[in-house]
């Protein structure tokens, strides 16, 4: 049943505290941190400089608010730190049963799919639980932000900025769980957790270039087809444009949306696809 | 008699070796049955296919009457195969606990009733990192055994336990078959607790079965008279081939009634006897006949001043 393997996967997790805190904290607390750090340490040098009074635009700045803080972050939940750390979750869960060798005791009583799927679904979960917890962090780096620099909170939110929010939050979801398929492949081809964690990483890192420095001399347009299909994080960004609107959305050519869903579609389905298809068939006995 | 395990004709290959070479066996239900034979001779990959864990190249198999690897067929089925491991992480405990969830089970998996059945109760709360492998035996013995499965299947369960741990391994696999009318599958190599443990054996040689009985047949068939007695060379020249030494006395590999007979035979020729009486085989001999000798100690120390 594959609510018996998410139950099990979600509930051996949790007693994986180290991998949990480098998965869903340790980005959140330490942006936090440096965030504070920095406030305290312009709030000191301002003063210093201003003789000890805070400058008008730091003390005079108005409410901050926190719904356009909120609001401005969910389009950035798919950042590399973030990806980055939920590897090490997703390598965990992916290729933990290679590196203990417990596949043998889990497999069974449940069918191979439904052990894969369990494995998705809680990171997943995972995945949403990192993504709140950088909301969240922002958000009280926003209040941290309003305390040192005396000002006040405010919380504004319109019905279409929550709409924006919404989708962003979802987007950014699927590009997280996109992301993370290339793991579940790796982990399950290679049985190993250091490549569950490093091909993706280093995928990621070549795409980056692919789509930056590289993408005039490969000839590679922001509209085109092959654009998309080889590089799902500017089938991201794509969407993300289109999302925010303004002038950077008309800019952009027409029908690339479709080519950005189904880029991030076949970067999610393949990999999940092939990663059943491969632990269906493999030999168990030899992790 | 239902078989449990059936094969026909089941074949393993990787590359060019056959770790199973067209095997056909039927194990029967109910009982201890033992799975014996020299490293490599396809003790793991039998099992390894009846878990349903690697497919095998040719033949059939069928477990509990239906195909090896049967979701329906493998909730049936408690394993451990060769020495398990667990998550490091995690206590005894914990780690039935995820099992139990795993497998689907609420309250009945009776965890604190199965850690005090394989002795660690007091190691219940200790992470498995810090255990020794007897102690991760007993672990992977009440995961095997805590879904209340009808077919257990154990790769040397006593192995690297002390020798209370493995007394109290054999009253539970008794306990779990006589009991609890569960069907036992083991493989050892520890053949004296076969031979106390188990009701039938199958002897594995090169991937295929070289011998397949009740433990008592099997050695009844190697049963010899022992005879205390002198002049020892007289009795040899009564015996012929069928006599061979044994320390001050001699064994006759005559069957059960011949032994009369032969007696009465000795006394005629003269020959004064102290003691009579009949021996069994052990299971060592019977799996030494049937697998080939091993090589004695001064092959060993030829090979080793050759070297």
């Amino acid at each position: 049943m594959l609510a018996d393997a998410i139950r099990s996967e979600s509930w051996r997790l949790l007693q994986n505290r180290t991998a949990i805190f480098w998965s869903i904290f340790f980005v959140p607390v330490v942006g936090l941190l440096v965030s504070a750090l920095g406030f305290f340490l312009l709030k000191s040098k301002a003063a210093q400089i201003n003789g000890g009074q805070l400058p008008p635009e730091l003390s005079l700045g108005g409410p901050l608010d926190l719904g356009q803080a909120l609001a401005s972050n969910a389009g950035d939940l798919a950042n590399p730190a973030i990806l980055a750390f939920l590897l090490i979750g997703a390598a965990t869960l992916y290729a933990g049963d290679y590196r203990w060798e417990t596949w043998r005791l889990i497999s069974a009583r449940n069918s191979r799919p439904n052990l894969l799927l369990g494995k998705v679904g809680v990171l997943k979960m995972l995945a949403l639980a990192a993504m709140l917890i950088f909301l969240l962090s922002g958000a009280l780096s926003e209040v941290i932000k309003a305390a040192i620099f005396a000002r006040p909170l405010t919380f504004t939110f319109s019905a279409t900025e929550a709409g924006q929010f919404g989708l962003l939050f979802l987007l950014s979801f699927v590009r997280v769980v996109q992301f993370l398929m290339i793991s579940l492949l790796a982990a399950t081809v290679t049985r190993s957790l250091l490549a569950a964690l490093f091909i993706p990483l280093v995928l990621g890192i070549g795409q980056f270039f692919l789509g930056g420095p590289f993408a005039p001399l490969l000839g590679l347009e922001p509209g085109d087809w092959l654009t998309h299909l080889l590089l799902p994080g500017a089938a991201f960004e794509t969407l993300k444009t289109l999302i925010k609107g303004g002038m950077a959305a008309t800019t952009l050519p027409e029908g690339v949306a479709i080519k950005a869903i189904v880029s991030l579609a076949l970067w999610s389905l393949v990999p999940l696809g092939a990663a059943i298809a491969w632990f269906s068939r493999q030999d168990l006995s030899k992790e | 008699m239902t078989a449990v395990i059936e094969t026909i004709g089941l074949t393993k290959t990787y590359g060019a070796v056959r770790a199973l070479d067209g095997l056909s066996l039927s194990i029967p239900r109910g009982g201890v049955y033992g799975v014996l034979g020299p490293n490599g001779a396809g003790k793991s990959t039998l099992f390894r296919i009846l878990l349903g864990l690697i497919r095998p190249t040719a033949g059939e198999v069928r477990v509990l009457g239906q195909h090896a690897g049967d979701p329906a067929v493998m909730r049936r089925i408690g394993s451990m195969i060769e020495t398990p491991r667990f998550p490091p992480y995690m206590t005894a405990r914990q780690v039935l606990e995820w099992l139990a969830l795993a497998h689907g089970m609420g309250k009945e998996a009776a965890i604190d009733a199965w850690l005090d059945r394989v002795g660690l109760t007091e190691a219940a709360n200790r992470r498995v990192r810090g255990f020794s492998v007897g102690m991760l035996q007993r672990l992977g013995v009440a995961a095997a055994l805590m879904t209340k499965p009808d077919l257990v299947i154990l790769d040397e369960p006593t192995s690297g336990m002390d020798p209370p741990g493995i007394q109290e391994m054999r009253a539970l696999i008794r306990s779990l078959a006589d009991d609890d009318g569960v069907t036992i599958i083991l493989a050892s190599h520890q053949l004296l607790e076969v031979q106390r443990v188990c009701d039938r054996v199958a002897i594995f040689n090169r991937g295929t079965l070289a011998a397949e009985g009740k433990v008592s047949e099997l050695t009844a068939a190697g049963e010899r008279l022992r005879l205390s007695a002198t002049p020892l060379a007289r009795i040899m020249g009564v015996l012929g081939d069928k006599g061979s030494l044994d320390g001050d006395a001699v064994l006759a590999a005559i069957p059960r009634a011949e032994g009369p007979a032969l007696l009465r035979a000795l006394i005629e020729q003269g020959v004064d006897i102290d003691e009579a009486r009949w021996v069994g085989a052990d299971l060592e001999s019977v799996f030494m006949a049937e697998t080939g000798p091993a090589r004695t100690e001064a092959q060993i120390r030829e090979a080793l001043h050759a070297g």
